[in-house]
């Protein structure tokens, strides 16, 4: 088989993994060097592809064969398509052809299940080692780690990649016993809970080795199963605890080929998936709990983001006086994000923050204006209740008719 | 001439750099003269530069091409104006890219501005402040974008160096900048970047500052392209296509210079005819396919079982720990040290006392003369109970019935081992092994009790000492661990009691 017929088959069976960053490296360089690659721990999106989602590295199978049958997985082995296998040296030179042309950033390297895990987490390995011993190669590396491999092989897996990720795959344990048989969530925590040590570790001996210095990142399929978003984001936020992750990474779920009945037969709204990565956001960065964005059961609203959403379900915060509230409240405006927060704090050091100070910064005027007072400005107060608020807030209903198809499909 | 005069005899400043704007504006600084009095050119505009000052570094466009080595960076004298911080210059120096007709007077204006105090010039709150953050931020985004967008085409080997070519059509001066991004990323192979205003070219070693060299990217082909194309066709999944998102990302001036640019009309359409229902695209999903004949079983991949512990389900903490804890010693140990439950390190390590609370408590063991390998040592509750603090796990005390629904496996343990002595560290051991739910643990504290054939001792959690803020009250709880050790140890050696105990 050619080298472009794998790389079509196997380019496809990975383009369900959401993940696709190349940041937290540290800094690298190859000037005046043998070899390739740096690295300036932002990491660049090279291109996006017509679904909007960006090409930083070459995300790749190294074989979709598989011994798994996972219901969500194009590439389960009950799965009629076509197969393929890269050797580790044609990964290499994909890798360092396409790096050298500034295609992309690194690698992200995944496989499906052959022969053993151990077997397939040795192939994964061999292709970061000899891209980084043989090539020199400095660009990123993720490799996707084989959760029932040796905890030596995800330790070396550690040496030569910049991030490891193990995905948990579903929300729940009852879900990935049912939809993923050969999977276990003792043994994919067990190897979250390896690396963490590991990263935990190397942190505190400066001088070890090198371990995954981008850290850990997982993926959740959403939408293959029932479980709402409540659930998710209370995994989300069990494992940003427990393995101190640095993405938690929701792919809605694609309907597949032949699909077996265990799976819905239609995507969930693209919008789910979106208003769920705003949520994490204000996990990691606002310091927001999940209890607090989703006290109780059910969806995140699809009409409102997830901070404007708790906003109005917290009233008695607002309206906040910008020039005294706490630069952390403050980031929990709706319409107002971290940078700008931080910029009001900074410029009321100078003087009284006034309603033009809002507008030069390019706050989201419509949507702050009810939970905000300034030295000049104050929303009538108590006039308006949330709902009417909501309705006069929310994004107009244009979701329902951005992918008619879908939602007939 | 000095640019003060310059100015006073009406004459127009000529600058091409940010290094020699910088020059003139520290002179006209000193010499006080305000920016309504300037007036600034750049070299074209005509008029020579200062007399005597060197020709401008930019090559003019239509110089004969000749290799420069890189001129080092001009000298920069230390005596800027006093009390510019580094974050205005560097915001100064990145808007001097901005290629726009007044940027030198604008740049000017804010520094005066600051000079005289008006330190929120350089907030986006003020008019100024405002477009000099706006330039700032089009001319990070530009080498931001060049740095993604530049395509490197390779050349045939024979053709010499350049190995790889690359043009790229800037709107701004960033072309320095970049290359220097490029030096670090290709090590000791040979390129070019190509703009239609200057070219840069880095022979492995060097770096050259050239004129333009080429008028298109007409002329570059390269057959790996291929490729790439395959891969880019095949990464997108048909079924999420949202084309208005791919534009915001990639601003369409830049797309007839991507070789993937020209892919993206047809790939959309055919997204558009149906193909977005499955993710799979047509391509593929034409070609003949494979189910992999393997027996279901033969599939499930060798494990250690998991203990009859971890899977407990008997109350609900399982479900947010990593895994269960057991308990660590000799079978027969003649001592059981009970703990409350294992932490954030326990949990990831499958041990008990491996953290911090771990340390303390072999310190304990050192001072009261017990070797740690001669003791059973298990924690009442056997997953992690916690909450989340940020991306941090917060100890939570487990409740009552948590302590009640896992005395089952510390029974297990209780009577597999048949301690002598049983030492309970804290209240929630102490619950857990006398199964009283209201005894507390200033009652029990240095009075050993009798429990069924045990005698059980009650000491602080190792956990308490390490809370403790005052340090004299951590030494002293330290030494009552301590205490409480010895005389377990003690008891070992007091013959069986027969008489009643009264303590309890």
């Amino acid at each position: 088989m050619e080298l472009s017929d794998k790389l079509e088959i196997l380019a496809d069976a990975a383009k369900y993994d959401a993940s696709c960053a190349s940041s937290g490296a540290p800094k690298r360089g190859s000037e005046g060097k043998d070899g390739l690659g740096a690295t300036n721990g932002m990491g660049i999106c090279h291109s996006y592809t017509p679904d909007g989602r960006c090409v930083s590295l070459l995300k790749i199978l190294l074989t979709n064969f598989c011994i798994y049958d996972c219901q969500y997985c194009i590439n389960r082995r009950s799965s009629n398509v076509p197969r393929a296998r890269f050797s580790v040296e044609e990964v290499v030179k994909l890798t360092h052809d396409f790096y050298v042309r500034n295609y992309i950033d690194g690698l992200f390297l995944s496989s499906g299940i052959i022969r053993s895990a151990d077997y397939t987490m040795e192939q994964l390995v061999a292709v970061a080692r000899q891209l980084r011993e043989v090539h020199q190669f400095r660009g990123y590396i993720h490799l996707k780690t084989i959760p029932d491999a040796d905890p030596l092989l995800i330790e070396e897996a550690g040496r030569w990649a910049d991030r490891l990720s193990v995905n948990i795959e579903l929300p729940t344990h009852d879900s990935v016993t049912r939809l993923a048989p050969e999977k276990n969530v003792h043994t994919i925590k067990l190897a979250m809970g390896s690396i963490r040590r590991k990263l935990d570790e190397k942190a505190e001996e400066p001088k070890a080795p090198s371990f995954a210095p981008a850290g850990q990142s997982t993926q959740m399929i959403v939408g293959a199963d029932a479980s709402d978003d409540h659930t998710i984001l209370n995994t989300a936020e069990t494992l940003y605890g427990s393995y101190k992750l640095k993405r938690v990474y929701y792919s809605a779920f694609s309907p597949i080929p032949q699909s077996p009945r265990s799976v819905p037969a239609a995507p969930p709204p693209l919008l789910r998936e979106h208003r769920l990565y705003q949520a994490d956001f204000l996990l990691r960065g606002y310091g927001f709990t999940a209890s607090e964005l989703m006290p109780a059961s059910g969806n995140l609203a699809l009409d409102v983001d997830p901070k404007l959403a708790w906003a109005l379900a917290n009233r008695e915060h607002f309206p906040m006086d910008l020039n005294r509230a706490d630069a952390s409240m403050i980031a929990r405006i709706p319409g107002i994000g971290l940078r700008n927060a931080k910029r009001l704090v900074e410029l009321r050091r100078l003087r009284r923050i006034r309603w033009e100070d809002l507008s030069r910064l390019r706050c989201s005027l419509k949507k702050l204006a009810p939970f905000v007072v300034t030295a000049d400005y104050k929303p009538a107060q108590g006039a308006t209740d949330s709902s009417i608020l909501r309705r006069h807030l929310a994004d107009a209903p244009q979701q329902m008719n951005l992918w008619p198809e879908l939602q007939a499909a | 001439m000095n640019p003060a005069d310059a100015v006073l005899q009406g004459q127009a400043l000529q600058v091409a750099t940010f290094a020699e704007w910088r020059e003139a504006a520290r002179e006209l600084l000193q010499a006080g003269i305000p920016p309504e009095a300037v007036t600034w050119g750049s070299p074209g505009d005509g008029g020579d530069l200062f007399s005597g000052a060197p020709a401008p570094a930019a090559a003019p466009h239509n110089a004969p091409v000749r290799l420069q080595q890189p001129k080092p960076a001009p000298h920069q004298p230390p005596h800027v104006p006093p009390h510019v911080p580094r974050s205005l210059l560097d915001m100064l120096q990145a808007a001097a890219c901005y290629r726009e007709p007044d940027r030198w007077a604008f740049l000017y204006r804010v520094i005066w501005r600051w000079q005289q105090g008006e330190h929120d010039v350089q907030s986006p709150a003020d008019p100024d402040g405002a477009r000099l953050q706006a330039m700032v931020k089009a001319v990070r985004r530009e080498e931001h974008d060049m740095h993604a967008y530049i395509r490197f085409r390779e050349r045939p080997p024979e053709a010499g160096p350049p190995r790889f070519v690359a043009w790229f059509e800037p709107r701004h001066d960033v072309l320095p900048q970049v290359a220097e991004h490029f030096v670090s990323r290709m090590g000791k192979l040979s390129w070019m970047i190509a703009t239609p205003e200057a070219s840069v070219l880095w022979d492995g070693a060097t770096l050259h500052n050239c004129g333009p060299l080429m008028s298109s990217a007409a002329d570059l082909d390269d057959s790996g392209e291929a490729l790439w194309l395959t891969y880019y066709r095949s990464i997108f999944n048909p079924a999420r296509v949202n084309a208005s998102l791919l534009q915001s990302h990639i601003p369409s001036r830049f797309w007839k210079n991507l070789p993937e640019g020209a892919l993206v009309p047809s790939m959309v359409s055919q997204a558009g005819l149906g193909a977005r229902r499955i993710g799979q695209v047509q391509t593929v999903g034409r070609r003949s396919g494979a189910t992999i004949p393997i027996a279901p079983e033969a599939a499930q991949p060798e494990r250690e079982q998991p203990s009859k512990l971890d899977e407990c389900r008997r109350c609900e903490l399982w479900q947010s720990a990593t895994q269960a804890v057991g308990g660590e010693g000799p079978k027969k140990a003649r001592i059981m040290v009970v703990g409350e439950q294992p932490g954030d390190q326990e949990d990831l390590a499958g041990a008990p006392f491996v953290g911090p609370a771990g340390k303390l408590l072999d310190r304990v063991f050192e001072e009261a003369g017990l070797d740690r390998k001669s003791v059973y040592l298990t924690n009442a509750v056997k997953h992690f109970k916690w909450e989340p603090r940020g991306k941090r796990r917060l100890h939570k005390t487990p409740a009552q019935r948590e302590i009640e629904a896992c005395h089952y496996w510390l029974e297990k343990e209780l009577a597999a081992t048949k301690p002598k002595v049983i030492v309970a560290m804290g209240a929630t051991a102490l619950k857990s092994v006398l199964q009283q739910g209201n005894v507390t643990l200033k009652d029990k504290l240095g009075r050993p009790v009798r429990h069924g054939d045990s005698w059980v001792v009650t000491i602080y959690h190792p956990s308490y000492v390490l809370r403790v803020p005052d340090e004299a009250a951590k030494q002293e709880a330290f030494k009552v661990m301590v205490a409480g050790l010895r005389l377990a140890q003690e008891l070992l050696e007091r013959p069986e009691i027969t008489e009643p105990d009264t303590a309890r």
